[in-house]
């Protein structure tokens, strides 16, 4: 398996200095990944599973997933998790394609729309939301101008855009972000490899579609699976962004989750404990699937 | 691409990016602002008096442990990525697969259900609302995301040099540090910088363990945010976005003209 | 073997940062029996105390004025903990009480009241009684109903009183020149101005005062809920609540889809003209808004002819402060004259004083009398007059939860 993050590099690799030698060096790196990770994700799992010594709650049920997963509410918010998080997804990747093309075709000269680029990136995501905010609320800059304009009299003219049904100012915020996340993941490839190929298709008489369709998009496609599955498996189970610009209800997942988790109610922890495991596993679902979706196409040579 | 198209393609760029900006700055700086003014009708310093004076010493503290958290998580990403990222790009061995999917799990699972799985026994150990907890848990994905910039980085790295370096005498400390360190420095601000960002920006990880007492910048802007005071919630996010943007530029300088890519 | 040395060198590793961390005295020493002795174990104490950080007037006088005064006077540093909701610190507790962090706590001093005082005291999650050992309770008026007992929950000395509040409506003269003066009338004027009116989603604080006020409406008689009372005309009343709050999702902002999720959010909606009416568990708040330019000079508030509720905000110490002589002495400067009368300011916050002014040296009384009052607040003649007591948590709690499920999720 390549790593996710280091597609179009192309190793160098060599047989090893012997097993000692690289255990050492992986040695901290795991550690730190399979006991503070691990551990973490194991403990959730037995908390989650009922098992809490010292605090009443010395057995072992599945009755906290059960009460997650039977609650009326749970798929309502499932699904609305899932649609935020694939619209998210395939919104930003879809934008980021041209950008990427763009950026790849732009001289070195335009370093300053680079760096313009890279901005978001910077930018914590509780920022940007609370930003959008400003802009799309009711009575927000947008809603202002176009009462200046005279389109709408009144702020109850204007589209609900934030702590709406369809999550659309959640949805902005999450595409602003991940734009350029996907698109800079898109350029480091297209910059090691796109060029020459590119030629080549011109040379043969291949036409623009041509040339993306059988040229460009076999060689973003590892790069651009990778960064859209990271940028949903973020979307799925980040907090911040639809606990600011989310409907009271139904809630999202993680929303759900930390709710449950920071109840004062102690029998409510281990169901927000449960809410995050399932998120995790729906998460890990996700990418398995794209795994096997990816080598059934690559068999049938739909991909490179 | 033509000039024309490029001013054009810029102006989209930068007018996305500046505008939620832009609506940031206005707000911090307005004293009075009612719908259905397109642009204050009062400017005033009421919202950065605030942020300096009265809560000055919040937002300094919660700089203060904003900058040691991310540093240090930074740090510590670092050192323990370069040796994995160095075993990881320039070797074969029997159970890399398994090593890579290992690194891809802390990516893909929201720290979230890390947090609230660690808490009770962070509790216990006495790392819950410290320092160390909160680094701990910030490290379960910035190490991660470390790994595989050095991985990258060492993929494309030729140990020839080094072999060179040792054939006239260079011994092992002089080689790493003459011969691979420099090399590999752009590749080591990457990863830093991912780090530093991802922890930067980290909130629910960081309020579970750290329990409102390692009161990170998101932390506080999240409680100051439930007053709604639009003036301060900007102002409040403008020094949020500061240091990270600081970064960004100081690294730009080593980054030359390697991108961000792998950044969130 | 393996395994081990690798999660003893992790531990070591995290030990290490474990010592860069603030420091923190571990045991909880007994206090001392004097006040004197109380006073000289907090010198150099740091109190931590967490609030609810959403309040800028409030923010403001504990950073701005208790903070420097309680360091000039006891050498303690006070060090302000907002939060988002001072459950989050409550659910904390509850936790580290499971884990069995039994002292060394990092929580000093919680602003609280209600169900979370009535959560804390229930599962033995506070430290004390200590609030009889304050010398400054002299000038308390314990005999007040709303002062020993906390939304129906004995008080028992477990926490100390900082200062009341009262429900006011909060409209703008500008836009609404005859205000509903009833709950009834309220429910009136937002049927015939569909989209006008919001309230914060309980568990709002605000909001579930709100939803308090049209329980009390429908209900009739407030004075039966606080003594022994039939479950079945509590369930009855209720329904009924839910029932008319149902009915009046459809004439709310955004057709009761959604609903501003705190006061300020309300607040924000009010000042942008999306509603006509906020409201505050606060008589002083629209005052200090317009003063920040948040609210415009036109706005006003009033209260209801049948009365709104009001209630008493106390502070408490966690069973596991690390510093609790330091928070005792906090707790007792916050009830001096002094530290009430300025808190009692309109520029600073203008919250009523929780100490009974009749008690106090005439030259205090005085000052309190001289106090000024902001644009938009009412007389305390006026406030006092219209104030109603607020029931018992555990009707709170039902009415919080049952608006989930019947009012939000319509079931």
């Amino acid at each position: 398996m390549t790593s996710p993050l280091t597609t179009g590099a192309d190793a160098r690799t060599r047989k090893g200095p012997g097993g000692v030698a690289l255990s050492l060096a992986l040695l901290p790196a795991l550690a730190v990944v399979l006991i503070l990770f691990g551990g973490g994700f194991a403990l959730g799992i037995v908390q989650a599973l009922g098992y809490l010594p010292g605090a009443g709650l010395g057995e072992w049920s599945l009755a906290h997933f059960a009460r997650v997963l039977s609650d009326p509410d749970f798929l309502h918010s499932f699904l609305l998790t899932l649609y935020i998080a694939g619209a998210s997804t395939v919104i930003a990747a879809g934008i980021s394609i041209p950008a990427a093309l763009g950026l790849a075709s732009l001289s070195k000269r335009s370093r300053v729309i680079h760096f313009i680029f890279q901005m978001p990136l910077t930018v914590p995501h509780l920022v940007i939301a609370i930003a959008v905010m400003f802009m799309l609320a009711p009575a927000g800059l947008l809603s202002r101008a176009a009462t200046g304009a005279g389109w709408i009299a009144s702020p109850a003219d204007f589209p609900l855009l934030i702590n709406d049904a369809w999550g659309i100012g959640i949805i902005l915020t999450y595409v602003w972000k991940e734009i350029p996340f996907i698109t800079l993941m898109l350029l480091a490839v297209l910059r090691h490899t796109g060029r020459d190929l590119l030629d080549v298709g011109r040379t043969l008489k291949a036409d623009a579609w041509q040339r993306f369709r059988y040229i460009t998009l076999p060689i973003i496609f590892p790069a651009l699976g990778a960064a859209s599955l990271i940028v949903f498996a973020y979307t799925f189970g980040a907090f911040e962004v639809p606990f600011l610009l989310g409907q009271t209800y139904p809630m999202t997942l993680p929303v759900w989750a930390y709710k449950h988790y920071s109840d004062i109610d102690l029998m409510a922890r281990p169901e927000g404990i449960a809410t995050g495991i399932v998120i995790a596993l729906v998460v890990m679902a996700a990418v398995i699937l794209a795994q096997v979706l990816t080598k059934a196409a690559r068999k049938r040579g739909l991909i490179a | 691409m033509k000039k024309s198209s490029r001013r054009f393609f810029g102006s989209i760029v930068g007018a996305t990016v500046g505008l939620p900006f832009l609506s940031l700055v206005l707000w911090s700086f307005a004293e009075r602002w009612f719908y259905p003014a397109l642009w204050p009708q009062a400017w005033g310093l009421r919202a950065w008096r605030y942020i300096t004076s009265t809560a000055g010493f919040q937002v300094m503290t919660a700089i203060g442990h904003s900058v040691v958290v991310a540093a240090v998580t930074a740090a510590i990403a670092v050192v323990i990525a370069v040796p994995a990222g160095r075993a990881l790009g320039q070797y074969d061995f029997k159970g890399k697969d398994l090593v890579s999917v290992l690194l891809t799990l802390p990516i893909i699972v929201p720290p979230l259900c890390v947090a609230m799985g660690l808490h009770l026994w962070f509790i216990r150990l006495g790392l819950a609302e410290t320092y160390a907890g909160v680094i701990g848990v910030h490290l379960t994905f910035c190490l991660p995301y470390a790994i595989f910039v050095l991985w990258g980085v060492f993929a494309n790295y030729n140990p020839d040099f080094e072999d060179q370096a040792r054939s006239l005498g260079a011994s092992r400390a002089v080689v790493m540090a003459r011969v691979m360190l420099p090399m590999i420095l752009p590749g080591i601000s990457v990863a830093a910088l991912f780090a530093f960002l991802l922890s930067w920006s980290q909130y629910l990880s960081t309020l579970i363990i750290g329990g409102g007492r390692v009161t990170t910048l998101p932390v506080l802007l999240f409680a100051l945010m439930g007053s709604g005071d639009r003036p301060v919630a900007a102002a409040v996010s403008l020094v949020f976005v500061a240091p990270a943007f600081i970064a960004l530029l100081f690294s730009a300088r080593h980054l030359g003209n390697r991108s961000l890519a792998g950044v969130r | 073997m393996k395994r081990n040395s690798i999660s003893v060198a992790v531990l070591l590793m995290l030990a290490a940062f474990a010592l860069a961390a603030p420091s923190h005295a571990a045991t909880q020493t007994p206090v001392a029996n004097s006040w004197d002795a109380v006073v000289a174990e907090a010198r150099g104490q740091t109190v931590d105390w967490f609030m609810y950080g959403g309040m800028p007037s409030a923010n403001a006088y504990v950073n701005g004025y208790v903070a420097p005064q309680v360091k000039a006077k006891y050498d303690i540093t006070l060090r302000q903990g907002p939060v988002k909701d001072i459950a989050e610190v409550v659910g904390k507790m509850v936790i580290e009480k499971q884990a069995g962090k039994a002292s060394g706590g990092h929580v000093d001093l919680m602003w609280i009241n209600g169900e979370n005082f009535r959560t804390c005291k229930r599962n033995g999650l506070l430290y004390g009684p200590f609030a009889d050992r304050l010398p400054n309770q002299q000038y308390v008026n314990w005999e007040k109903p709303s002062v020993y007992n906390d939304f129906g929950e004995p008080v028992d000395g477990l926490e100390s009183p900082w200062g009341a509040a009262q429900v006011v409506m909060i409209y703008d003269t500008a836009r609404v020149a005859q205000p509903p003066r009833t709950v009834g009338d309220l429910l009136t004027w937002i049927k015939a101005h569909p989209g006008r009116f919001a309230y914060p989603a309980p568990p709002d604080f605000t909001g579930s005062v709100f939803v308090r006020h049209i329980f009390y409406h429908v209900a009739g008689d407030v004075a039966r809920w606080q003594g022994p009372f039939q479950p079945a005309a509590l369930d009855q009343a209720a329904s009924e609540t839910y029932r008319v709050l149902g009915d009046l999702a459809p004439y709310l902002w955004r057709q009761g889809k959604t609903y501003p999720e705190s006061p300020v959010r309300l607040n924000t909606l009010f000042a942008d003209g999306e509603v006509d009416f906020s409201f505050s568990y606060h008589q002083a708040e629209a005052s200090r808004n317009i003063i920040d330019g948040l609210f415009p000079d036109t706005v006003r508030t009033y209260v209801f002819d049948e009365g709104t509720i009001a209630n008493t905000h106390f502070v408490a110490i966690p069973f596991n402060a690390a510093d609790t002589a330091g928070a005792m002495v906090v707790a007792n400067f916050l009830l001096s004259p002094e530290a009430q009368l300025k808190k009692a300011d309109p520029d600073v916050w203008g919250d009523f004083p929780a100490i009974d002014p009749a008690r106090l040296p005439a030259e205090w009384r005085e000052r309190f009398e001289a106090q000024p009052r902001g644009p938009a607040t009412l007389s305390d003649a006026e406030l006092q007059s219209h104030q109603l007591p607020e029931p018992p948590s555990k009707i709170l709690i039902k009415l919080e939860k049952g608006w989930q499920q019947h009012v939000l999720k319509g079931r």
